[in-house]
């Protein structure tokens, strides 16, 4: 459609009827959504004592969490995480779409259910099962240890993200490799057909057809997963009980942080400058991946 | 269609609302005892299963009373739900549960009812010395002790004989001893683990004489160095410097489970509680294992400490005070008490503890031990005057925190992390309006 | 790539595009990740065959002595007065009327996006695009002194209103209206006579309903799936979903104190949990691909 017939028609349509549309869903946001983030970025100017009651404290909250380097802890090792789970994730989801598209499988349907499977296990659920069988004394790692020989524990200090980046990938990869697949399946074949006739392998269509028509889908998908890694919680929060050593703390990541910090310690107000800080920052990082997709978006 | 089926969804969730909505009682107590005229539900908050066991025979006692026994979480989870509740100024339970530490929390900034406008005092003689000073705060009374831990020594004696260990260590220098003997059996073979457990390096400390912590109104003090705490800090380094603990092992985990029931970890220095939880954790060791009282820092001496207990309180915001009076009283101290100590609760009053029946326990479990003997002897051993700083379950969290180097990859000593954690627990309680030193 | 014999004995020109030659190389790869995906499963299949005390005592990837899994279902229905199926019906509930609502107004706000002017309608899709980033717990907290103010913590409110709005929801609807909907149609429509609403209800909606299942289905999976606003929200376990009452199973064993050791119960009980979800996957599958086809496409 041509944007001048689209603005023609618009024109007539009356302002009203849109607003009474959006309404519901927009009353709802507000007292869901801004109101609660309006009051979070209120009460974190003020100090709640257990002694001596509620104090404005003004931007206090946020000098303390500049140089409070539990913060920074947590904040970097999930940015660390994210850089270096997110492409893994979605470097497998692409390869997954790929190999599933190709139709080169044997069995291409079964695939394309199992590997999005996981993506409907909810976290605790996940989490138990991840945290069982990674355990060392028995499951998996336990009896590959015992046949190797060797003593790796998959929850020590140093391993435990990794395997918490197993059991993210394990969840996610299938939800986006349904979303580059159906980007692909959104191509057109006679492409593929035109592309042969003039000669071109499987290799060439990938490059220049295939990977090219997932761009868009990969700025969805990379946006999604840098929220998602940065709000990690469930996992750590879950596995801080069920293993041993594994080296989580109360900090260790901002998200666990923050709920410690509101729930343990009733230091509400510095959660919420917390909770305000990292979304502050997700929404910049998500906005930067963002610009571009948005401003086609908003064109139309 | 799928409106029908949304308009049938919505009526569902009113019709639920409704319900739940005709069940509280709003009007106020009448000053004089227990109303008996008017229909009165009592919300009770306790992850202690043994409760509901009293409900019965108290309705049977008051017709117009009606108990309702939640779980509203264990420890943490229930007092974030009570701290909640009690800034959303509704949904305030008349009854809850608390750890003994966790009670200055709510009672020194004013959250729970002074219970001595009930009596309580009178009854005070009828417990344990150390656990009516648990629930003593400043003085007055602000709950009453429902559940009580005192520290014992739960081992596993088959590993031990087979570590050439005959009797259980009595004092700490035997159970050293003992400690290099299982760790010469090899392989994972520890006497016990401990990672970051702070309840168990206290209860040593406790025993001992120590007081690291004095509290006076909003007025605390934090000091590692006494005498009794120096002993304990020191010996249980000279443990973790040995490897003769197990520090890659935390307490309620799976891998403990599994090193309990398989043996490689021989004993649990823990609350008498673990009698109800230890079966099911380690099934295979079934009828190995025994009780013994705690190991002692002196041959011939008769001390000793907690390690967990709780108590039920009356939040200052419930709404009928008097009646939740007359159920705490009567399933902690009264006729309530029995049908709960017949489901396994443990308690610390001194009619029970003396009481035959219970004396007599046994289990199979435990070779028919008749541990109850020892358990309750330890209760009334427990040493008096010790205090938990009311921002203790903050305290507990950050000395995981502060330990995990110690722990994870034996970085610094026991001292050091005491130090640190004492310096992060003067900054938060002082920020958080007490006055900490 | 290689292929197999049985695939060379076929007549070479039944390879197209369309239906090209099998890799077994590439099955096989794709196959080991497959594996990854089911591993877990199995474990919890098996897992969920056992009493307790052989889950304490035996591997992890193999049967117990015995078959414990009717009995752990029947104890997981039983345990603490049944209240499993009372956590399972409040998980219906709230998925069923949580989604209904969400989809609804997400189609509502969709179309109006799509297919309406009104004021502020950048700055408002911006705004709702910039939620998505904002951590849970930043919400948590407000949101729940807010409802308590209105009395309506600890009650099913208290989960199904956030749940009704789904910004995503809201995009899906809003990108496939745009291509789904002929302004054309519309405006013959208005011509015709009809109000907007039902211009909304009879033409534009039924155009809209793959997109519409793919969001139900969506909604179902988080609402489903929702662990951290009922952990905070509800305090009675009668209003428990699935996952909040798992999570206290789990905890019961791993609290120092009088709890109870279910492991079993809670690994049957996660068993139970997931049936519906992998049954709604399996079942439904085409409507994920189909809907995330739209959001998913640049222009």
């Amino acid at each position: 459609m041509s944007s001048t017939t689209t603005n023609a028609l618009r024109v007539r349509t009356r302002p009203k009827v849109g607003l009474l549309f959006i309404a519901p869903f927009a009353v709802l946001f507000l007292f869901v959504l801004i109101i609660p983030i309006g009051y979070s970025a209120y009460i974190s100017l003020f100090q709640n004592k257990l002694i001596g009651g509620n104090a404005f404290v003004g931007l206090d909250n946020y000098i303390k969490l500049f140089n409070d380097p539990q913060f920074y802890d947590g904040a970097i090792r999930v940015v660390v995480f994210t850089a270096i789970q997110v492409p893994i994730m979605l470097l497998s989801a692409i390869a997954l779409a790929l190999a599933i598209d190709s139709l080169r499988l044997h069995g291409t349907k079964f695939f394309r259910v199992i590997v999005f499977l996981p993506y409907a296990i909810p976290a605790i659920v996940s989490t138990l099962m991840w945290g069982f069988m990674l355990g060392i004394r028995y499951g998996l790692i336990g009896s590959l240890n015992e046949a190797a020989g060797t003593s790796f524990d998959p929850f020590a200090p140093e391993t435990t993200m990794i395997s918490i980046g197993v059991m993210v990938t394990w969840g996610f990869t299938g939800y986006n490799m349904l979303i580059f697949y159906a980007a692909l399946r959104a191509v057109p074949r006679e492409l593929y057909e035109a592309a042969a006739i003039d000669g071109a392998n499987e290799f060439h269509i990938v490059r220049y057809i295939k990977l090219p028509a997932l761009r868009g889908s990969l700025v969805v998908t990379v946006i999604f997963s840098i929220i998602g890694t940065f709000q990690l919680f469930n996992e750590p929060n879950i596995l801080a009980t069920l293993v041993s050593n594994s080296g989580i703390t109360s900090y260790y990541t901002p998200n666990l942080y923050a709920y410690n910090l509101a729930f343990t310690g009733s230091q509400q107000g510095y959660a919420a400058a917390l909770a305000i800080v990292m979304a502050l920052f997700t929404i910049a990082i998500a906005y930067v991946v963002q610009i571009k997709g948005m401003k086609n978006v908003l064109n139309k | 269609m799928k409106k029908r089926i949304l308009a049938a969804a919505v009526a569902t969730v009113a019709t639920l609302v409704a319900l739940t909505g005709c069940t509280g009682s709003s009007d106020a107590p009448s000053s004089a005892g227990v109303p008996t005229d008017k229909p009165i539900t009592l919300k009770v908050w306790s992850w202690d299963g043994t409760v509901k066991e009293a409900v019965p025979g108290f309705e049977k006692l008051y017709p117009n009373i009606t108990v309702d026994v939640i779980n509203a979480g264990s420890s943490t989870d229930e007092y974030t739900a009570l701290d909640n509740a009690i800034q959303a100024g509704s949904g305030v339970p008349d009854i809850a549960m608390f750890e003994y530490f966790s009670l200055p929390l709510f009672a020194i900034p004013g959250k729970l009812t002074d219970l001595s406008q009930f009596g309580a005092e009178d009854i005070a003689s009828d417990y344990v010395d150390a656990a009516w000073g648990n629930v003593t705060i400043d003085g007055k009374p602000y709950a009453l002790p429902s559940d009580y831990g005192p520290a014992a020594l739960f081992y596993n004696q088959a590993v031990l004989a087979e570590a050439g260990v005959t009797a259980p260590p009595a004092t700490w220098d035997e159970f050293y001893e003992a400690a290099k003997k299982v760790r010469a059996l090899g392989g994972d073979h520890y006497i016990t683990n401990d990672s970051a457990d702070i309840f168990l390096l206290l209860s040593l400390i406790w025993e001992g004489g120590g007081r690291p912590f004095t509290v006076d109104g909003s007025n605390v003090t934090i000091d590692f160095t006494d005498a009794g705490t120096t002993r304990a800090v020191e010996y249980w380094q000279k443990m973790l410097d040995e490897d003769l603990v197990n520090t890659k092992v935390s307490g309620w985990s799976d891998d403990w489970n599994r090193g309990l029931n398989e043996g490689t970890i021989a004993t649990q220095i823990i609350g008498s509680w673990f009698t109800s939880t230890l079966p099911e954790r380690a099934p295979d060791a079934a009828g190995d294992f025994r009780i013994a009282p705690l190991p002692q820092w002196e041959a011939g001496e008769a001390s000793g400490s907690e390690n967990g207990g709780s108590a039920m309180a009356i939040p200052a915001d419930a709404k009928n005070k008097e009646a939740a009076y007359a159920f705490l009283e009567y399933f902690t101290h009264g006729d309530g008490l029995q049908p709960r100590i017949d489901a396994g609760a443990f308690v610390p009053k001194l009619s029970n503890l003396d009481d035959e029946e219970f004396l007599a326990t046994t289990n199979e479990f435990f070779g028919d031990q008749k541990y109850n003997e020892v358990l309750a002897e330890s209760s009334k051993n427990v040493a008096t005057g010790w205090q938990y700083p009311p921002f203790f379950g903050w305290a507990r969290t950050s000395y995981e925190d502060v330990s995990a180097p110690l722990y994870n990859s034996g970085k610094g000593t026991l001292a050091d992390v005491l130090e640190t954690w004492k310096q992060r627990s003067i900054e938060y309680g002082n920020e958080q309006g007490f006055t900490v030193e | 790539m290689s292929s197999t014999s049985s695939t060379l004995a076929r007549p070479k020109k039944l390879y197209t595009l369309s239906n090209p030659r099998k890799s077994t190389t590439l099955t096989l790869l794709t196959g080991l990740f497959a594996l990854y995906c089911l591993l877990p499963m199995v474990w919890l299949v098996i897992n969920a065959t056992k009493s307790q005390q052989d889950f304490v005592s035996s591997f992890g990837l193999a049967f117990g002595d015995g078959f414990a899994l009717w009995d752990n279902v029947v104890q997981v229905f039983t345990f603490q007065e049944g209240i499993f199926a009372r956590w399972l019906l409040n998980t219906v509930l709230y998925v069923v009327v949580g989604a209904l609502v969400s989809t609804f107004l997400a189609a509502l706000g969709g179309y109006a996006l799509a297919k309406h002017d009104f004021i502020g309608k950048r700055v408002f899709l911006l705004v709702v695009l910039g939620s998505i980033s904002v951590p849970g717990i930043a919400l948590a907290i407000p949101q729940f002194l807010l409802f308590a103010q209105l009395g309506i913590t600890n009650t099913p409110w208290a989960i199904l209103i956030p749940s009704f709005i789904n910004p995503f929801g809201l995009y899906l609807m809003w990108v496939f209206t745009a291509q789904a909907v002929p302004d054309g149609l519309i405006e013959a429509a208005r011509i015709d006579g009809a109000g907007e609403f039902r211009i909304f209800r009879q033409i534009a909606f039924p155009l809209l309903a793959p997109a519409t299942v793919t969001v139900l289905l969506f909604s179902f999976v988080s609402i489903w799936n929702n662990y951290f606003l009922p952990l905070i929200m509800l305090k009675d376990p009668a209003w428990y979903p699935l996952t909040i009452g798992i999570n206290q199973w789990n905890k019961l064993g791993s609290t120092a104190g009088n709890g109870e050791l279910i492991q079993n119960l809670v690994i049957t009980a996660s068993l139970l949990t997931i049936i519906p979800l992998v049954i709604a996957f399996l079942s439904l599958q085409r409507y994920w691909q189909s809907g995330l086809a739209l959001g998913a496409i640049k222009d």
